[in-house]
């Protein structure tokens, strides 16, 4: 977490991902602020606590996979071997 | 189609509480058998306790609010309850984790709660057998938390896996993810103790063995007492069928251009007879525009992406990489593209827990708006799949044309079974519940009404996972069950004469109503 107030409130500039999604860090995901104006206005995270959430997804998400199984084969491994 | 099934009156109103002088009464009689502090009759002890996730008009919440709620710590606390309800005529409902989308859980009529939250205790851990018997209480998380110490698993796995309790799956005849590759509720529950209206205790199962899978002896009483939503009693304690933990998990997602193609390739992987196949799920093209737009779990997509179609493989790992490959060599014989590993694994983590997302929709002029989110579903034969799809998709196109309350939010298909015979087909719909006056509530009974009649007309049933007991669908159970539902009316006296337990649901108020049949002809559609 950065020391100075602005830059925890200054998050990377958007870049448009849809017609109606734009993204800030890596895998960070946001309506576009336009369509956030009238019955639900978008709110300002710092970006520690945007990272965090985005962090606990991904931990929630590892957590499951371990819940249900030891260990999780990816499809890549599988692709290039379809033969047998 | 909407307006099809249109009925002159509502078949499910909310009539009055009891009196108080009354519940002062079963009050009083409660500190008898329990704990003070197993009595809960402050206001929020009770709200908390009249509601689940299906959205519902905010402003008649009061109606729903039951007059007091228990919570009892054995089968024989039950037990002493359920009789003092049954003499002095007190409404009783059941409630687990209150995950429920028909409102089993919702006292229509006040009357007391049976919170079985306590009864959370692991009985019986019976490693040589594979069997655990738990208080009805139990979540299967919590459960597969202590089973995984033993390398073991009971494999129910609803969407709301981490909030959804053992007895709610029972009370629902639950239907899980991963059900084509170790059954569902009614196949993972061996046996049961149950508390019958009466406050007589029951034990059912197949035979009267605790720990048998198959018997032949008797009538087999276990499925009726599943799936009634609450209305035939509570069950307090399970025994439970467990599997090896798996080794290996695989739940590759594939992108297609065009919803024909994922619905063929759906099939074929369901057809294929992999062992190790555990479910496969049909995205189509309002679902993926929905993950684009609105999802929590946003997927960016090319624009060519249309239809979506993922399976999952549990068991040994040698076994997962024989039958994935397989199943890879199918896709690529029906063109399908693999989204990669990142969306595969975290999407798939993700529909182990679809409660606790938070959610929202657009109005039509594309503004965020906060909405809730519902879900209907039918039990649907494969090849009928795409007529349902669209039937649907054009009952909730018409409620969005009159009002910005409703969103078309897509919809799946899941395998039910592991050779592909039949489908829980499901569509959601965002529903912005500050919003929802008695005009628009009106509206969505009706389509509710809607859709369950298109799910029976290409030969389905109203319900592969929910249940039918919420307003507007229940209306089409008799014609869906025919002679059978007279069967449930008859069953209904018979066990609960007082019709104390879970009253108002299942139109089963018939049950008590004299002869009934020129109204059951008219919901039959035969008048």
């Amino acid at each position: 977490m950065s020391y100075r107030y602005s830059d925890e409130n200054t998050p990377p500039p958007a870049r448009k991902a849809s017609e109606v999604a734009q993204t800030t860090f890596e895998h960070v995901y946001e309506v576009d602020p336009r369509l956030m104006q009238t019955h639900v206005l978008q709110q300002v995270f710092p970006n520690w606590d945007t990272l965090r959430i985005m962090h606990a997804r991904h931990d929630h998400l590892e957590w499951m996979h371990h819940h249900f199984a030891h260990t999780t084969i990816s499809g890549s491994e599988l692709m290039g071997d379809t033969t047998t | 189609m909407t307006g099809e099934t249109e009925l002159a009156t509502p078949t499910v109103s909310t009539l009055e509480h009891p009196p108080t002088d009354l519940i002062d009464r079963v009050v009083e009689r409660l500190h008898g058998v329990l704990r003070p502090d197993q009595i809960l009759t402050g206001k929020t002890d009770r709200y908390n306790r009249a509601r689940v996730p299906a959205p519902f008009p905010v402003h008649r919440w009061r109606e729903r609010v039951p007059d007091l709620a228990v919570l009892p710590e054995s089968t024989e606390e039950v037990a002493a309850v359920v009789r003092i309800a049954n003499e002095l005529k007190c409404p009783v409902v059941p409630r687990d984790g209150g995950t429920g989308l028909t409102d089993g859980a919702v006292p229509l009529r006040g009357g007391i709660v049976v919170d079985v939250k306590r009864m959370n205790r692991i009985h019986e851990l019976d490693l040589e057998n594979r069997t655990v018997t738990v208080g009805t209480g139990i979540n299967m998380l919590k459960l597969n938390e202590v089973l995984g110490r033993h390398g073991l698993i009971y494999p129910d796995d609803p969407a709301s896996y981490p909030c959804s309790l053992v007895g709610g799956r029972i009370g629902t005849s639950g239907w899980s993810l991963i059900g084509a590759r170790y059954g569902h509720t009614r196949d993972l529950v061996l046996s049961f103790d149950f508390v019958l209206p009466t406050g007589e205790i029951l034990h059912v199962g197949d035979g009267i063995g605790r720990k048998i899978s198959k018997s032949s002896s008797g009538y087999q009483l276990k499925h009726l007492f599943m799936g009634h939503q609450g209305t035939l009693g509570i069950a307090t304690k399970a025994t439970l069928k467990l599997y090896p933990k798996p080794e290996a998990e695989l739940s590759p997602f594939w992108a297609f251009d065009d919803y024909d193609a994922a619905y063929r390739f759906t099939g074929a992987l369901a057809r294929a007879g992999v062992a190790t196949f555990a479910g496969a799920v049909l995205f189509d093209e309002w679902k993926v525009a929905y993950l684009r737009r609105d999802d929590e779990a946003y997927i960016p997509q090319p624009a060519d992406v249309r239809a979506l179609t993922c399976a999952v493989l549990y068991g040994w790992e040698d076994e997962v990489r024989v039958g994935g490959k397989r199943l890879f060599r199918i896709a690529k014989e029906h063109g399908a593209r693999y989204l990669g590993d990142e969306i595969s694994e975290g999407d798939w983590a993700a529909r182990h827990d679809r409660y606790a997302t938070p959610l929202h929709g657009r109005t039509k002029s594309g503004q965020v708006v906060p909405m809730s989110w519902h879900c209907e579903d039918a039990a649907v034969n494969y090849t009928d799949v795409p007529a349902v799809t669209k039937a649907w998709h054009e009952i909730v196109a018409d409620l969005r044309r009159r009002t910005d309350v409703f969103d078309d939010w897509g919809m799946f298909a899941y395998t039910s079974a592991d050779t592909g015979v039949d489908y829980l087909t499901e569509i959601d719909v965002g529903i912005w519940e500050q919003r929802l006056d008695d005009a628009a509530w009106a509206m969505w009974v009706q389509a509710k009404r809607d859709i369950a009649a298109a799910a029976l007309a290409h030969g389905g049933s109203i319900s592969a996972c929910h249940g039918s007991c919420r307003e507007g669908e229940v209306d089409l159970v008799p014609r869906e069950l025919g002679r059978g539902f007279d069967v449930m009316l008859g069953v209904k006296r018979m066990l609960d004469p007082n019709n104390i337990m879970n009253p108002g649901k299942y139109l089963l108020d018939f049950a008590y109503q004299g002869d009934v049949s020129a109204q059951l002809d008219e919901l039959r559609g035969i008048r």
